[in-house]
């Protein structure tokens, strides 16, 4: 370390030169990270505040792209259904890929064979996912489910077509997607636990599940929290699902903050509205991930 | 013996020494048929896609089974050709192929920059990347969709494949495998008379071919998969990707079984390169995540 600060120390001089080199490597790449990722952030911002006619700025309007977001039906619909999805998604999904996890670290045959198995959605393409799912939750007796279920004896469902069950359903189609890769980080997390623990935990006279309980659970406690506000940044930017399965629907039922964003920008041409809904969505975000911050900060 | 090989368990909570119970190996035996309900679950789904893209439009709505009544392959080359669904496979290919060129020469080239040379001022742009890690992009994807309107770059695939220079978690996994290498490695190079791209490309590339190649596969499914961007910007260009076109069969004349075939076509290639990489994606799956 010391060696090495005298050396940056002996060359501060003649450092200019390198410094212009370094920067003008990755001129390109920096040129890209602006377009694509930073400098639409602001441009949202920009667009929020004018009228325009399709991708033309016709006048200042202020916070007016707002009011008006604010006031319309489908902003209070979309709103309490993101934060359905995530509630949901908590409940359903947060637990799923930890159980799967801890079950399969403890097998031994056909282990490789069950992390396959259960990586291979997350390796289905999205829109394939949700398109076939649409076949398993199809109405009618052609829907997958339905099928299942007339072979033990139970009648068709609506599914996705009963408002209380559609984002319930959408859910499980998430979490059949993205539970895989998910468990995979949380088996890393286990197999790093050193057999040591469990030793002398077994000397203490603690049961298998009494070493589930106190040693797995607490070692995998801060990947956990860390996953935690990962999908819940994933599930408050649902689009694909509503969009394909239901359109929002039935009654604006599934209809999600990002859908509503695609709607006004990309159905109905408003880009200003779409980058207003934009910016408010960024902004719920930071303000979610300033409270998970907080809380885990408080917590130590 | 079954229980034999549990004497080598590295992980989880059952031990080689809970072995001589009954009550545990009970225990073993039904996490392992669990774990083959879980992984039957998972992989069911495409199976059955698989199974009834086999039926005809018929059968599919009369019968409510599972297998189909016969295994003709050749509906798979009819639908193919009727979809003209060689198209969208080479779209799809033109994209990928120029999405994986530009992830790792641009993504490339910033870690290098701010995981080894270390100009003045770096860390301000290191913070900016990781702070973009946070914010996601569909947030933006009005603005961006009018400025690349704007420059009158839309109805190309020269948008979409820049968009994959500019990503914040392959220049994270590039940038910790940077860093992990010995320093003095690049000052010999110097001292050979190398600047500062040809330690680049003599040094760093051939040193770091194994998270390329996990850079490039996580960024051939990525890329194979991805919707809302390409859509917005190719469709109706007749450049449209696979995701697209399977996307639109949904609401076209096509038929159900169609539309299953359509979806199987579009699951084969990611499902052949899991095949062949499944170790190096499961591995990386995981370490990309634990490293933080």
């Amino acid at each position: 370390m010391v060696k090495a600060n005298t050396l940056n120390r002996n060359n501060k001089t003649k450092f200019k030169r390198q410094d212009l080199v370094g920067w003008l490597v990755m001129l390109p790449s920096l040129i890209l990270f602006a377009f694509f990722v930073w400098e639409p952030l602001l441009e949202s911002i920009r667009l929020s505040l004018y009228s325009a006619k399709g991708i033309r700025l016709q006048e200042f309007v202020g916070l007016e792209n707002y009011i008006r977001l604010f006031r319309h039906p489908d902003f209070l619909a979309a709103f309490r259904n993101t934060f359905l999805y995530i509630f949901y998604s908590l409940i359903i999904g947060f637990m799923v890929p930890i159980v799967m996890a801890v079950l399969i670290s403890e097998t031994v045959h056909l282990k490789s064979f069950f992390r396959v198995g259960v990586y291979f959605p997350n390796i289905v393409p999205g829109m394939a996912t949700i398109m076939m799912w649409s076949f398993f939750f199809r109405p009618g007796n052609t829907g997958v489910l339905n099928i299942l279920l007339s072979k033990v004896g139970i009648s068709p469902q609506v599914w996705l077509n009963n408002p209380k069950w559609t984002i319930p359903l959408i859910i499980i189609t998430m979490t059949w997607k993205s539970a895989g890769s998910t468990s995979l980080i949380y088996m890393a997390g286990i197999s790093r636990i050193s057999s040591e623990l469990y030793e002398a935990a077994t000397i203490d006279g603690a049961g298998i599940w009494q070493r589930v309980r106190h040693i797995i659970v607490p070692s995998i406690f801060s990947l956990a929290k860390t996953l935690l506000i990962l999908q819940i940044i994933s599930v408050f930017q649902i689009l694909y699902e509503p969009l394909v399965m239901t359109n929002g629907g039935p009654n604006n039922a599934s209809i999600s903050l990002m859908m509503l964003t695609y709607n006004y920008a990309f159905r109905d041409f408003n880009y200003p509205m779409g980058a207003a809904l934009s910016v408010v969505i960024c902004a719920i975000l930071i303000v979610l991930s300033g409270i998970y911050t907080k809380l885990t900060k408080d917590k130590e | 013996m079954f229980f034999k090989s549990y004497s080598a368990k590295k992980d989880g909570a059952i031990r080689s020494f809970d072995l001589h119970s009954f009550r545990v190996k009970l225990l073993i035996i039904c996490i392992v048929v669990i774990c083959a309900i879980i992984a039957f679950v998972c992989l069911f789904p495409t199976v059955w896609v698989f199974l009834a893209s086999f039926k005809d439009i018929r059968e599919f709505r009369r019968e409510v089974t599972i297998f189909p009544s016969k295994f003709d392959f050749s509906v798979f080359v009819k639908t193919w050709n009727d979809l003209k669904f060689i198209k969208y496979y080479i779209n799809s290919l033109i994209m990928v192929v120029g999405c994986v060129i530009c992830s790792v020469i641009f993504n490339g080239l910033i870690a290098y920059v701010l995981g080894i040379l270390k100009p003045k001022g770096h860390q301000i742009v290191t913070g900016l990347v990781m702070w973009s890690l946070l914010i996601p992009s569909t947030t933006s994807i009005v603005a961006l969709f009018v400025n690349v309107n704007r420059l009158g770059l839309s109805r190309s695939f020269i948008p979409i494949w820049l968009s994959y220079g500019a990503n914040a978690f392959i220049v994270v996994l590039y940038k910790q495998y940077f860093e992990r290498m010995p320093a003095d490695l690049f000052e010999a190079a110097k001292l050979d008379g190398c600047n500062v791209l040809q330690v680049f490309l003599k040094i760093l590339v051939p040193l770091s071919t194994p998270i390329i190649s996990v850079a490039t596969i996580f960024t051939i499914t990525a890329a194979w998969s991805d919707f809302l961007f390409p859509f917005l910007i190719l469709n109706g260009t007749g450049k449209e990707t696979v995701m697209i076109a399977i996307f639109s069969f949904r609401t076209s004349n096509a038929t159900d079984v169609e539309v299953l075939r359509a979806i199987l076509f579009s699951i084969i290639p990611p499902t052949i390169l899991f095949l062949i990489f499944q170790k190096q994606i499961t591995d990386g799956a995981a370490a990309g995540a634990l490293k933080e």
